[in-house]
């Protein structure tokens, strides 16, 4: 173990120059997957404003994808329960390298680059021990399996790197699934999510459980604030006319503050939120709901509902230059005030953002 | 003139979707016979535990095994009076992966836990030691036909049987009391705004009832082809894996056609893919506990039931939901 951490520390230090940046992808700002009239699925590389930068194919569809901090290149995961990945090098439009799942698990569709971009880390299944792991892959090195080590719970979905620190936060699901059960979900009366803290050493800092009255709703996807606020966002298992909050803040160390809207507003959300973002400012927090064609915006102070916006099938959100941009199955990509583009494609789940060239 | 007009269009449209369904009919023929069978069942079950304990008794398993029968049929209604207080889990703590289910009830047995005694106590044990599951290891698993004390064994096997009825019973009187009307008067609650979202919840039951068939009650024993997993097949121990799948088609595909109703093309197409899928079940007649997942050609049968199932879902989707304005946005309908 301290073998390994001594390892990890040495590889984020070493910080290799890249020879290639994202301005030789033509500059994107965000990247999302999505499917074409004809059924096949790319990826897409899009400006600040939704213009399309360039296309790449994927094998099949995607879920989110991970951008690495300077190299332009993105991995693209396959969607639970797959079992790839690809490494696409969006500057010269090839396939870069390709993640296989070691044997017994498989990816949850989504990734986390360390800050270097040295380490990638994959929220993944060990489906028979129904455990959630982090695999580790080695960026400098085509993408090796460096090792992996306990998420903290069951069914982590989606992970982020607290900025400025070596700690992941992870948002383990709790629903138990099986590959030769497809997608069924196979615990939800026992299901337990939780959010946890871990370091990149494999060390579990912190385990935030649900309250009991939530154990239902899954909590899995995350956005994480410079200073380390993470914002979640949760998909209620229960009966639908049931469904508490679906949203919430948490600071390590602190109480989850839960965020939810008005009844009617609560209401067209059903039970469902499938992304979320903190504003560019870091002010407000957004999640969006397909379902109910739906995004609602919370104050990042006190969890209270600013503002909705209206989107059908909306899913995608990230910050934006006006606050937040999304992208919707209609092919619509949207800020909260305005309608930028639409594109002959339906969006998939997520909208990612390529960190900024950190400015001399 | 504009009023006229709109006055008449609406009137056309509210005509034309008031043909496709109607959610009292729906109500009246499949949600309340059912529950209503369900509740008579148990009640029976609960009497022939009374009557004999014995695990081998003849008139407790056939009492159990109709009860059951009653309760997959209705199993994919799963919103309302069966979530509340978990009572539809409290009846069917299935697929148990982590194996809990013999573990509580043998903690039970050692203990011989109080708990038993009365109704009320019992309703907070945990759910994998209640329901349909629960008493089929105790009337069908050497671990716990025979388990000792005797006296202990018998009276869980009454407060199981006891809780069956208790649960039933309450999802029957929930709906009687107030989810029936809450349905009825659709567009005039805050639970259903319109006719419309009642009849998608209805659609939504069968869609999940569907899907837990195929992944689950077919894929969890069929594992992958090198690693087929004959022992997680459904109520094996009772020889019920088959039947359950059966039961299952047989109440989505009345509920299926209610909410069809007057679309002839729809009920058809619908009709026929449920057809295929029965014929096919009948070829397994000889393999009840689906044991062939791994043998080949049996696996092949399995297989393509489960496909036949699969195909039922994806007529579901282009043929029912539009008729049903059920939404199927990229996104909406991907739940992740």
């Amino acid at each position: 173990m301290a073998t390994r951490r001594g390892f990890l520390a040495g590889l984020m230090a070493t910080g290799l120059t890249p020879k290639v940046s994202w301005a030789d992808a033509g500059a994107p700002a965000y990247l999302a997957a999505a499917q074409l009239p004809d059924g096949a699925y790319n990826l897409f590389g899009l400006t600040d404003t939704g213009a399309e930068v360039f296309r790449l194919p994927l094998p099949d569809r995607g879920h989110a994808a991970a951008a690495h901090p300077t190299r332009p290149e993105a991995v693209a995961f396959a969607r639970r329960p797959g079992t790839f990945a690809v490494v696409l090098d969006c500057a010269g439009g090839r396939i870069h390298a390709t993640l296989e799942a070691p044997e017994g698990r498989h990816f949850y569709g989504h990734g986390a680059f360390s800050p270097g971009g040295d380490i990638l880390f994959t929220p993944e299944n060990d489906f028979e021990n129904a455990r959630g792991v982090i695999g580790m892959w080695d960026a400098t090195a085509g993408y090796t399996r460096l090792g992996e080590f306990d998420s903290g719970g069951v069914g982590p979905h989606d992970t982020l790197l607290i900025p400025g620190t070596d700690v992941l936060a992870v948002a383990n699901g709790g629903i138990e699934t099986h590959p030769a059960s497809g997608r069924a979900k196979l615990n939800i009366p026992m299901m337990q999510p939780n959010l946890s803290y871990v370091t990149i050493g494999g060390e579990l800092l912190e385990t935030v459980d649900l309250p009991r009255d939530y154990h239902k709703n899954s909590l899995r996807h995350l956005s994480v604030r410079a200073d380390g606020l993470v914002a979640f966002a949760m998909q209620w298992q229960g009966d639908v006319t049931d469904s508490p909050a679906l949203a919430g803040l948490h600071r390590r160390g602190g109480e989850m503050r839960f965020a939810m809207a008005d009844a009617e507003s609560h209401r067209r959300m059903q039970g469902y939120a499938g992304s979320v973002s903190f504003s560019d400012d870091g002010d407000r927090f957004a999640i969006t709901s397909p379902r109910g064609g739906l995004v609602q915006v919370f104050s990042s102070d006190d969890a209270a509902l600013v503002d909705t916006v209206e989107s059908v099938d909306v899913c995608g959100v990230n910050a934006g230059p006006d606050g937040f941009l999304f992208t919707a199955g209609t092919g619509l990509i949207s800020t909260p005030g305005m309608d930028l583009s639409r594109h002959a494609v339906a969006w998939d789940n997520h909208l990612v953002r390529i960190p900024s060239p950190v400015r001399a | 003139m504009l009023r006229n007009l709109l006055s008449g269009l609406a009137l056309f449209v509210s005509a034309a979707t008031a043909s496709a369904y109607d959610i009292g009919t729906i109500i009246d023929r499949h949600v309340i016979p059912g529950y209503e069978t369900l509740a008579r069942r148990a009640v029976e079950l609960d009497t022939a535990a009374q009557a004999s304990c014995s695990a081998d008794s003849h008139d407790l398993r056939a009492a159990y095994n109709a009860a059951f029968d009653a309760w997959v049929r209705v199993s994919h209604i799963r919103f309302g009076p069966s979530e509340d207080e978990d009572r539809a889990f409290a009846l069917a703590f299935w697929p148990d992966t982590r194996g809990f289910t013999p573990r509580e009830l043998a903690t039970l047995i050692e203990t011989e836990d109080p708990v038993i005694e009365t109704q009320e106590e019992f309703s907070h044990v945990s759910i994998a030691a209640r329901g349909f599951y629960a008493m089929e290891f105790l009337l069908y698993d050497p671990q716990f036909t025979a388990a000792e004390p005797e006296d202990y064994r018998c009276a869980l096997v009454r407060a199981v049987a006891r809780d069956i009825e208790a649960n039933a019973e309450a999802i029957l009187a929930g709906w009687q009391d107030g989810y029936a009307v809450v349905m009825l008067t659709a567009g005039e609650n805050d639970t259903y705004r319109s006719r419309e979202e009642a009849a998608q919840r209805f659609f939504g039951a069968v869609a999940t009832g569907l899907q837990f068939t195929s992944d689950t009650r077919l894929g969890r024993p069929l594992g992958t082809f090198d690693r087929p997993r004959p022992n997680r097949a459904e109520a094996r121990r009772s020889g019920r894996a088959l039947r359950n799948v059966v039961l299952s088609l047989e109440g989505t595909r009345q509920l299926v056609r209610l909410l069809a109703e007057d679309s002839e093309t729809v009920t058809d197409t619908l009709d026929a893919a449920y057809d295929r899928a029965f014929e096919q079940a009948k070829e397994l007649e000889d393999d009840p506990v689906l044991e062939g997942v791994d043998d080949p050609q049996q696996r092949l049968k399995i297989e393509i039931l489960q496909q036949n199932i699969d195909r039922i879902r994806e007529l579901l989707g282009t043929s029912l939901g539009p008729l049903l304005g059920v939404g199927t946005g990229f996104n909406a309908m991907d739940g992740d």
